[in-house]
């Protein structure tokens, strides 16, 4: 069974289609990127499937282990297993981020009726994680991304990835802000989460991430539509020449 | 100040809701008494076209016949005190209560207006209305004419007092009443205390707490006063908090507004003396038809002063809220460095709040700053604890009990600031069950 499922996907705002009828599926183990210019749809797509009701679901269907997505409140998306690295993590002042993550993850397991951590096996938990990602133990103390630079932000998003153990994991522009070394860290956390029972989707503008993320399948998603798909030499070929030759094919249909 | 009804029946109502002791006590007393009744008769009940008031509508007390309360012996039983160790005074009906009380280890004194004599009476009769004088407006002179006794709490200079002190001010009755706790704070030089003060009452009863706290702080001082406000749900308190900083003070202030149905806070501190800062924190959680009204007004008197004020609220149901932080800078206070900020979080759609600064800069090498703001919880926050797993009134007490904290966190005194903050998970809880 594929891991997601999106058939004829659309969903808008305030009456305006973004998406237009988009379908992919995933299976376990694989690592897709969806690759599109901006205004493509591409970030409205990762949050849709993250369940924010800014957006409005007009058609189509998602299936994540083959449940209904569509029915389902974020929180319960989150416990079925979805997870959205967001492209601009919000900082919540007053709550210390081991707090929230403790409590994101007992959530998580309370859903599954396994029994909550305690303060001292979450601890354990927490620093074999952080080390994946060559993050500081004053983390745990700091308030959510309060003041974090751009690059521990995503750092934070792929630590909680670590941590929470999702099925499916969507990467929205998970690369942008971060310099190299930052991008090398990042990307190393992600790859160190491949596994042949997760599906992983990477949303990205530019080819760069997938450098070190290297995907299995690529998507272009234009005009909330995919248009293309291909093997990561897609991706290269859009680094090389843009999204300019790509319109082509849809003008003859 | 403007009367409020030309049928003025409920003047002479309230002023019976006193003890009958005009006759007792020292000749000052019985002047001061007399001059704050003829205050109270002229000018009455604050009245909502006085810009001070403007949000707070006391009319229904006007509409509402009270009496005394219960007698205060008996009910002693009934005050819910703050759980926290060390000394307590409890005052019923504004009355002291010895038995219920736990009084505080020389040097701290405790004395009483009534039995008071020689230099204890002397200090009465220097410190009491010196401050809250009753022309400020009706509910000080209402209180000066009805107050049934008066309690001194006396640090000597040079004290540090390690335990809060506790003033469990209760209410009791059965039918419409009102109380007029009255009380004296002196602290010596170069000494520090914290100071909480406890209001609670009966629930679903209409009553009135008009209290007036005098609190004086000498030179090199550090001083803590924690107001915490649960009065019954149908209950009016007004309470008017003045305090004297002489120089190089450290004066800190909080009031937390949990109980009540129209609440009214005047804090009033005079800056008296150069290199004193003084800190007044608020908190307010309030739902249903409750009204929160914070007024503060910083008197910097002289320069080299600091004084910073922050003061959040937490609003569901209809309740609303009113923020007003008067600073007045008086011609020489250079050096100023006043900051205000006033923040609230709109719980549903029908709660509001009004904040508004008033500044009066009369010195030109000052600092002077103010900021409000005023929305509901942030929907981006929101979705994205959500988008971990938290549900959504999870998400919501994660993100209120945030908003509170940092008030919290400014309290000095470590076994104080653990019981707010016990008092303050229960408050959340509260709203988040009446919040629509």
């Amino acid at each position: 069974m594929s891991i997601l499922e999106i058939k004829d996907l659309r969903a808008g705002i305030a009456g305006r289609e973004i998406l237009r009828g988009v379908n992919l599926t995933i299976a376990p183990g694989e690592v897709h990127a969806i690759m599109g210019p901006n205004g493509s749809g591409k970030s409205t797509l990762a949050q849709v499937l993250a369940g924010r009701d800014t957006y409005a679901v007009t058609g189509g269907e998602v299936r994540l282990n083959g449940r209904d997505l569509l029915d389902l409140s974020p929180e319960e998306r989150a416990c079925e297993g979805l997870f959205l690295a967001f492209q601009y993590p919000v900082e919540i002042p007053g709550v210390s981020t081991s707090y929230f993550l403790k409590a994101a993850l007992n959530a998580v397991r309370k859903y599954h009726g396994e029994p909550e951590l305690d303060a001292m096996d979450f601890l354990k938990l927490m620093k074999q994680k952080m080390k994946l990602l060559d993050m500081d133990a004053s983390f745990l103390s700091r308030a959510v991304n309060e003041g974090f630079s751009g690059g521990e932000k995503k750092r934070n998003e792929i630590l909680q990835m670590a941590v929470l153990d999702p099925k499916l994991a969507i990467l929205d522009e998970t690369d942008s802000g971060l310099d190299i070394d930052a991008l090398r860290i990042v990307a190393g956390g992600v790859n160190s989460l491949r596994g042949s029972d997760r599906g992983i989707l990477v949303v990205t503008h530019y080819q760069r991430l997938l450098n070190y993320i290297v995907p299995d399948y690529v998507h272009v998603l234009r005009d909330g539509q995919i248009i293309k798909s291909g093997d990561k030499n897609l991706a290269l070929e859009l680094e090389a020449r843009g999204y300019g030759w790509l319109e082509e094919p849809t003008a003859v249909h | 100040m403007t009367r409020l009804m030309s049928n003025a029946s409920y003047l002479q109502n309230l002023l019976a809701t006193g003890p009958n002791s005009s006759t007792l006590g020292p000749d000052w007393l019985q002047v001061r008494r007399e001059e704050a009744r003829q205050q109270w008769l002229r000018a009455g009940l604050p009245a909502n076209t006085d810009e001070q008031w403007r949000f707070t509508d006391l009319s229904f007390l006007a509409e509402t016949s009270f009496s005394t309360g219960c007698s205060a012996a008996a009910r002693a039983a009934e005050a819910r005190p703050t759980g926290l160790d060390g000394a307590e005074l409890v005052l019923i009906n504004g009355k002291f209560n010895a038995q219920a009380s736990r009084l505080p280890p020389a040097p701290v004194r405790v004395a009483f207006l009534a039995q008071a004599s020689g230099a204890e009476l002397a200090t009465f009769e220097k410190l009491l209305g010196a401050q809250a004088r009753p022309a400020h407006h009706g509910m000080i002179a209402l209180n000066t004419a009805n107050m049934s006794d008066v309690v001194l709490v006396e640090v000597p200079g040079g004290v540090a007092v390690e335990r809060p002190l506790s003033l469990i001010v209760h209410s009791v009755g059965t039918e419409p009443f009102a109380t007029y706790p009255r009380i004296l704070l002196k602290v010596g030089d170069n000494s520090s205390m914290t100071v909480v003060l406890n209001f609670t009452g009966p629930d679903d009863l209409t009553y009135l707490t008009n209290s007036v706290l005098e609190t004086y702080v000498g030179a090199g001082s550090r001083v803590e006063l924690v107001k915490i406000q649960r009065e019954g749900t149908a209950a009016l308190h007004i309470g008017s908090d003045y305090a004297h900083l002489a120089k190089d003070v450290r004066f800190q202030s909080l009031s937390l507004n949990q109980g009540g149905l129209l609440v009214r806070n005047n804090v009033t501190v005079t800056l008296a003396g150069p290199g004193c800062e003084a800190t007044l924190n608020g908190l307010s959680m309030t739902a249903g038809r409750q009204h929160v009204d914070n007024h503060t007004m910083l008197d910097h008197a002289r320069e080299h002063c600091e004084s910073h004020e922050l003061y959040k609220s937490l609003l569901a149901g209809r309740s609303s809220g009113t923020f007003t932080g008067k600073i007045l800078v008086r011609p020489g206070s250079q050096k100023t460095d006043a900051k205000q900020t006033s923040k609230a979080v709109l719980l549903s759609g029908q709660a509001s709040m009004n904040s508004q600064p008033q500044l009066e800069i009369y010195a030109d090498d000052v600092k002077c700053t103010h900021g409000s703001t005023n929305g509901p919880l942030d929907e981006e926050q929101l979705f994205y604890l959500r988008a971990r797993g938290l549900a959504y009134n999870q998400a919501r007490a994660m993100l209120t009990g945030a908003f509170a904290a940092d008030v919290l966190a400014r309290v000095w005194q470590p076994e104080v600031r653990g019981t707010l903050e016990d008092l303050v998970v229960v408050e959340l809880h509260r709203l988040e069950r009446e919040e629509f």
